[in-house]
């Protein structure tokens, strides 16, 4: 019987069994944990979960309604003491302040005030409010960090840069000269220029000699050509008897 | 003139000094403001606030034997997995048996040590329903399928065991139910509402948030390189968080 039927099902490629005889036993193991297959652990180790990237805490960044909120009446105050220190003075220099002490400050505070420089300190926030709305903005890069300003009503930079060398903790950043903003380079270079009187005394003085020079030569000039005429005509006349001579002969 | 001056005023500094400091004394007055006590006056105690004692065997007039149906505990909890009237509960994080002994340990030790005048106490589970057969000892194998042996109540993972409720805090239960917790044939933890509902959001979240693109749901839906071969159709529906009675939380 099973004979035929196998001979009757066998060449109907493509049949399955309408009923499997197949007999799988238990699969919902619960006592333990189930050997896992390979392609399956492979797959549990790719699909896990990977969290999102945690983004900034939020303090981290300064708010923008907080930097309006913030325009209370000592920062207007300060604001205008800022204001009139970059009308009156005439040297206004960034320096980095990395975390001098006090006494140091106080030696250097004293060494600038022989020369007529003092120093500010003014709040990041105040100077950059400041600098923002005014015609100085582009010093607005400069003040990075703790910064302080050396501040002088006359532009006193080689004395102010003779003092900064002593201090290692002070970093010069930049300077406001005369409305004229330098780096660090353009200072040094400024430093090593003459005073002004004497660039002025040097330009009088190249000035009259030019004068004078001019003068000479005008002078000189006239006189110089009555010589060589007078000369020339010495010449001719010491020539012409000597060619009578030849022609008497 | 004013170095004697300065000497004086340095005695007296030094004199001062001692009795100055030792009877300095910084008063601090300030608020203690307390937490506002939670409002209990919508909380109604039940008449019989302790657990009920379960009946060992079930009262049946004819007692089947049953296959041994592990189904019952595999994969996630349909029925009893969220709060019905208590607040805190012993939640189970895996499938298993719980057979009378348990039970009765349970019983025991909340009605014991909880106050039931304020709190009350629900099971969320059945008395043991399912026979489990055995052998006697000694006994040949073949011979059919043994005699009952005792019965069990299945707890799938997810569901509730025990809830608690009443004019208490989280605080003053929760030793107890950890304790109970413990004993428990699967992995078991405390829960109240609150820590149940963030449990469900941050699956959700995680769910939502997975910055893996390739997701076990996805593969196994796709049948990608012909996975579904190693796969079973059980994980279709669970996306590999459940094998038979284990569950497995941290995966998505």
């Amino acid at each position: 019987m099973a004979a035929t039927l196998c001979a009757k099902l066998l060449p109907k490629h493509g049949w399955l069994p309408l009923t499997q005889s197949v007999r799988h036993g238990s699969k919902a193991v619960t006592r333990h944990r189930k050997p896992i297959p390979f392609l399956k652990q492979k797959l549990l180790a790719v699909t896990q979960y990977v969290p999102p990237v945690r983004g900034a805490p939020p303090g981290a960044y300064p708010s923008k309604s907080q930097e309006d909120q913030e325009e209370n009446g000592f920062m207007r105050l300060q604001k205008n003491h800022l204001r009139k220190v970059f009308e009156d003075c005439r040297m206004i220099a960034v320096v980095q302040n990395n975390n001098c002490n006090a006494e140091d400050m106080l030696i250097l505070r004293h060494r600038l005030h022989k020369h007529g420089i003092s120093v500010k300190f003014f709040p990041k926030k105040v100077t950059l409010s400041f600098l923002s709305n005014s015609s100085y903005c582009n010093m607005a890069p400069l003040f990075i960090g703790p910064s302080v300003l050396f501040v002088s009503k006359e532009p006193k930079v080689r004395e102010m840069l003779s003092t900064l060398r002593a201090s290692p903790q002070m970093v010069l950043l930049g300077a406001c000269v005369d409305d004229m903003l330098l780096s660090v380079q353009s200072l040094v270079k400024y430093s090593k220029l003459p005073s002004m009187t004497v660039v002025q005394g040097e330009l009088v003085s190249g000035l009259t000699m030019l004068t004078s020079c001019t003068a000479s030569m005008l002078q000189r000039h006239p006189a110089h050509l009555s010589v060589l005429l007078q000369q020339y005509v010495k010449q001719q006349s010491d020539a012409e008897p000597a060619a009578k001579a030849e022609e008497a002969t | 003139m004013i170095s004697l001056f300065k000497a004086v005023a340095c005695r007296a500094h030094g004199h001062q000094q001692v009795p100055f400091q030792s009877c300095l004394k910084i008063l601090a007055a300030g608020m203690k403001s307390f937490t506002v006590p939670p409002d209990y006056s919508d909380v109604v105690l039940p008449e019989k606030p302790k657990l009920k004692f379960l009946n060992k065997v079930p009262n049946l007039k004819k007692a089947k034997k049953e296959m041994r149906k592990l189904r019952d505990i595999q994969g996630p909890a349909k029925a009893a997995n969220s709060f019905d009237k208590g607040q805190f509960g012993i939640l189970a994080m895996g499938g298993g048996y719980l057979h009378w002994g348990h039970m009765e340990m349970m019983r025991l030790t909340i009605n014991r040590k909880m106050d039931s005048r304020t709190t009350f106490a629900r099971w969320r589970i059945n008395a043991p329903y399912k026979p489990l057969t055995r052998k006697s000892l000694g006994h040949r194998m073949g011979g059919g399928k043994g005699a009952i042996d005792k019965y069990v109540t299945p707890v799938r993972a997810g569901r509730l065991i025990v809830e608690l409720g009443g004019k208490v805090e989280l605080g003053e239960i929760e030793e107890v139910l950890t304790e109970v917790a413990k004993k428990l044939p699967f992995p078991a933890k405390v829960v109240s509402r609150e820590s149940l509902a963030e449990m469900q959001r941050t699956q959700q979240e995680m769910e939502q948030n997975n910055q893996n693109p390739w997701t076990f749901k996805r593969i196994a839906q796709g049948n990608m390189m012909g996975l579904r071969r190693v796969i079973s159709p059980f994980d279709l529906h669970n996306h590999g968080r459940f094998s038979g009675k284990f569950h497995f939380p941290w995966r998505v």
